[in-house]
């Protein structure tokens, strides 16, 4: 008779026994899970950098960037199994440590029948790979105007996954996987999942229109660089007949010299306006001293009366002139600009390296970006 | 109990609403899209100290709505009284300002000037604030991507300011980065997965500011119009209000001088001739030249005041710009301010030799007066008994004419009516004038608009 052992070397009828029991128990007793099953990262073209390889194959065992060790672009089986898992339900409390909208404590530990798995999935559950779990679909989300279509999904990302201590029986086989799992954000990572429709909610949005409320606030309280001048008055000068104001009487006088070479033709009184403007940091708008109009353009106006405005756009920035009788005299330049990033009148000495659109022809008749790398720019481009 | 005046001007909270100004609308890769591109996400920005309430109504009070990778989050972490920049803490910056006047119909600014005020300011609190902005990103690459971004713009600092105001002093400062934490992660990872989180700390040097005083700039006006202006008691007009409490600014035009003339005003340049009879050549200016220097004419409203060479009382009424000749004012007397009359009005100035009762003039009745252009002396007409001289009012009796204004009697000024006209006329011992039409030198007139 020999000697009596649980152990054998391989999967005994005793393991095909106990599997089917805890298999059955999974049935009995565990709850219904949507697995999105990875695949892989999603395939690279034209890529040219060796630490970035492009994969023939879409295959979990590939990792995207070979530096980093991560895999951002993930694709996901369009098709979900359901299989059984248990875990232990907890209360959970909304944390506010990280921009207030986490479940720190929500982290589970599933545990699945490993046969029933690999059956059901071709391969046990890995990292990366993303649970639904059917019975925490919320049915009520704060949704006054039946704005969200449909119940919102709960998605978990599995994190680890391991044999189960608790899953060895007698036999001294494993029969359970236990994965831990945290919940999947709005990222990069789950783009296939997230794309897929209806139940499934993210915060994204409601940023941005934060962000963008924001933007539009700040914007209203600094339009554009430096300071409006546009609503406070220019006192004019004497340019012939019309009235003048004595500088000892000028709020500063040093800006407002009067020339005084009597070959300079007088002015009809009607059309006096300032020579100056108002000084500070960051004044100039390119707009004439108390909404005078002007004339814009790449040059200067023919038969300019005395006091005529013109506003240079070949200038950059812009410069305003105004015609003294003898020179196009230039008042400013049109400094201030909108100081919000990546806003098309964006005008700053960064953003103009920033949000370069520019292209540059080539002899050879082909354009290329003004905006380059400089660890890129000028190199000869690939055949 | 008194408390004191509330005053918030959101200073702090503006700084901070062009800090996220400044850190938003980066983006980052996400990977290819379905035409093979690379797409690119936007990386929102929000302020990371949310409300507990407010953050369970962003996630829908929901535990199945998702966090969102990558986002930026802003939040202060000190705010330091700054030592090194303290200066004078009494001191008043006092500016003035002049600002265009605006279209009470339409809004707009028009291109004349409205109110002046003067600004007074006192020494802001110098202030040193940290933010800190935490990037969360869902990767390592993510997270360079934002980085490289965001780190090429401080070098070591960019500008902010908080608002465009031309008289805020405290709005201009500068954000610099002062720190670079990579990762709030142990490396290598351990057991734990958490978000990554890196984190850049700024500073920003800042002011806060006291309310500032802005009062009219009337008073200045008015120190320039009494070099002028002599006959003006400033400190009376204090007292009445008129200078700090109204919306109005007296002025008086420089060494202009004006002639009134049947309610039409003409202005004349500086030391210029012109009389009620001749302008001697010189050219009537323009008045909106005029004007615009100091602001802008509002018919009907607009007032100009004249005071007399006796120091009586001003004559003051509203003007109106002639929409055809812009070198003529209309001029509408306020009659309250017209002199009293000291005579009995006249029925018409007469010259006694030419117009005769019961001829030219009506059949004789009592009381009719008539100022004389001429003498009369023992007529048929008007009595033989009777002689009257010229620029004398005389009265009919019932029976006879008398003399009831005797020009060469007269002691001091005399103001008559005439009612064929309406016209008042002044005796001013050696004429009759017009009460108050005439030339107005430089001093002697001013505008209120």
């Amino acid at each position: 008779m020999p000697r009596l052992s649980m152990w054998r070397p391989n999967h005994s009828n005793d393991f095909k026994f106990l599997d089917r029991i805890i298999n059955e128990q999974f049935t009995v007793g565990g709850t219904g899970i949507n697995v999105h099953l990875y695949l892989g990262p999603a395939t690279q073209t034209d890529s040219v950098d060796e630490t970035v390889p492009e994969y023939t194959n879409t295959s979990a065992q590939n990792i995207q960037d070979l530096l980093f060790l991560e895999n951002r672009d993930r694709s996901y089986r369009p098709d979900i199994f359901n299989i059984r898992g248990i875990y232990q339900v907890a209360n959970n409390d909304f944390d506010l440590s990280q921009f207030g909208i986490q479940l720190s404590t929500d982290t589970i530990f599933v545990t699945f029948h490993i046969n029933n798995m690999v059956q059901m999935l071709g391969r046990k559950l890995m990292v990366g790979d993303v649970l639904e779990m059917e019975h925490l679909k919320d049915y009520f989300p704060l949704d006054e105007n039946n704005a969200v279509p449909a119940a919102l999904r709960k998605y978990y990302v599995v994190k680890d996954a391991n044999r189960d201590a608790d899953g060895f029986s007698q036999t001294w086989w494993p029969h359970l996987w236990r994965v831990k799992c945290e919940p999947m954000v709005d990222s990069q990572e789950y783009k296939d999942i997230i794309n897929q429709g209806p139940g499934v909610s993210t915060i994204y949005d409601a940023f941005i229109n934060i962000n963008d409320a924001i933007i539009a606030q700040a914007e209203r309280d600094v339009p554009l660089s430096g300071y409006d001048t546009s609503q406070l008055y220019t006192v004019p000068v004497k340019t012939g007949v019309g009235p003048d104001v004595p500088n000892s009487l000028r709020a500063d006088n040093a800006n407002f010299d009067v020339p005084v070479d009597s070959t300079i033709p007088k002015v009809d009184s009607q059309t006096i306006t300032p020579d100056a403007v108002i000084t500070g940091y960051l004044t100039g708008d390119g707009v004439p001293p108390n909404g005078f109009p002007a004339t814009s353009g790449i040059e200067f106006p023919n038969y300019p009366n005395i006091g005529d405005y013109c506003l240079r756009t070949d200038y950059l920035p812009n410069v305003m002139f105004r015609w003294d009788g003898l020179a196009w005299r230039r008042i400013e330049s049109a400094v201030r600009t909108n100081y919000t990033t990546g806003a098309a009148n964006n005008q700053t000495l960064k953003s103009g390296f920033f949000n370069n659109a520019g292209v540059v022809a080539t002899k050879g008749g082909n354009l290329i970006d003004s905006r380059q790398g400089l660890s890129k720019a000028l190199r000869p481009p690939e055949d | 109990m008194s408390s004191q005046l509330f005053f918030y001007d959101q200073q702090i909270r503006r700084f901070l609403l062009q800090f996220i100004r400044i850190m938003s609308n980066y983006q980052v890769e996400t990977g290819l899209d379905s035409t093979g591109a690379q797409a690119l996400i936007r990386v929102p920005v929000i302020y990371g100290d949310a409300n507990r309430q407010a953050a369970q109504i962003l996630a829908k009070n929901s535990e199945t709505n998702l966090s969102t990778v990558p986002v930026m989050a802003v939040n202060i972490t000190e705010l330091k009284y700054d030592r090194s920049r303290v200066q004078e803490p009494n001191f008043v910056s006092k500016m003035s300002i002049r600002q265009r006047a605006v279209d009470p119909v339409t809004g707009e600014l028009q291109q004349v000037q409205g109110n002046t005020f003067s600004v007074e300011r006192l020494m802001p609190v110098p202030y040193l604030l940290t933010l800190k902005l935490d990037i969360w990103t869902s990767s390592t690459e993510q997270k360079l991507q934002l980085l490289e971004q965001i780190l090429a713009i401080f070098n070591p600092a960019i500008e902010v300011q908080n608002t465009d105001n031309y008289v805020d002093w405290t709005s201009l400062s500068y954000v610099e980065l002062t720190d670079v934490s990579w990762t709030n992660r142990s490396v290598p990872i351990g057991t734990e997965n958490p978000i990554d989180v890196a984190t850049l700390t700024f500073q920003v040097p800042i002011w806060i500011s006291a309310p500032a005083k802005v009062k009219k700039l009337g008073v200045i006006e008015r120190i320039i119009a009494s070099i002028y202006d002599t006959q003006e008691e400033m400190e009376a007009a204090i007292l009445a209000g008129k200078l700090l409490n109204g919306q109005r600014q007296y002025v008086t035009p420089l060494n202009y001088s004006v002639l009134l003339l049947a309610g039409q005003l003409q202005v004349f340049l500086p030391n210029s001739t012109a009389t009620a009879n001749s302008n001697n050549g010189n050219v009537p200016q323009n008045w909106p030249a005029v004007i615009n220097v100091f602001g802008s004419i509002r018919n009907g409203i607009s007032e100009m005041h004249f005071s007399s060479e006796d120091g009586g009382p001003d004559i003051v009424g509203t003007i109106a710009l002639n929409p055809m000749d812009p070198t003529v004012l209309f001029f509408t007397v306020d009659a309250d301010t017209v002199p009293v009359n000291s005579l009995m009005p006249i029925d018409a100035i007469i010259n006694p030799v030419k117009s005769l009762p019961g001829g030219k003039l009506s059949t004789p009745a009592a009381g009719q007066r008539y100022l004389l252009l001429d003498s009369i002396a023992n007529t048929v007409a008007w009595g033989v008994n009777f002689a009257a001289a010229a620029n004398d009012i005389i009265e009919f009796d019932g029976v006879n004419w008398t003399v009831s204004f005797a020009a060469a009697l007269a002691s001091g000024n005399a103001y008559v009516t005439n009612i064929n006209t309406g016209v008042q006329y002044k005796w001013n011992g050696s004429n009759w004038l017009k009460s108050y039409d005439g030339e107005y030198p430089a001093g002697r007139w001013h505008l209120v608009l």
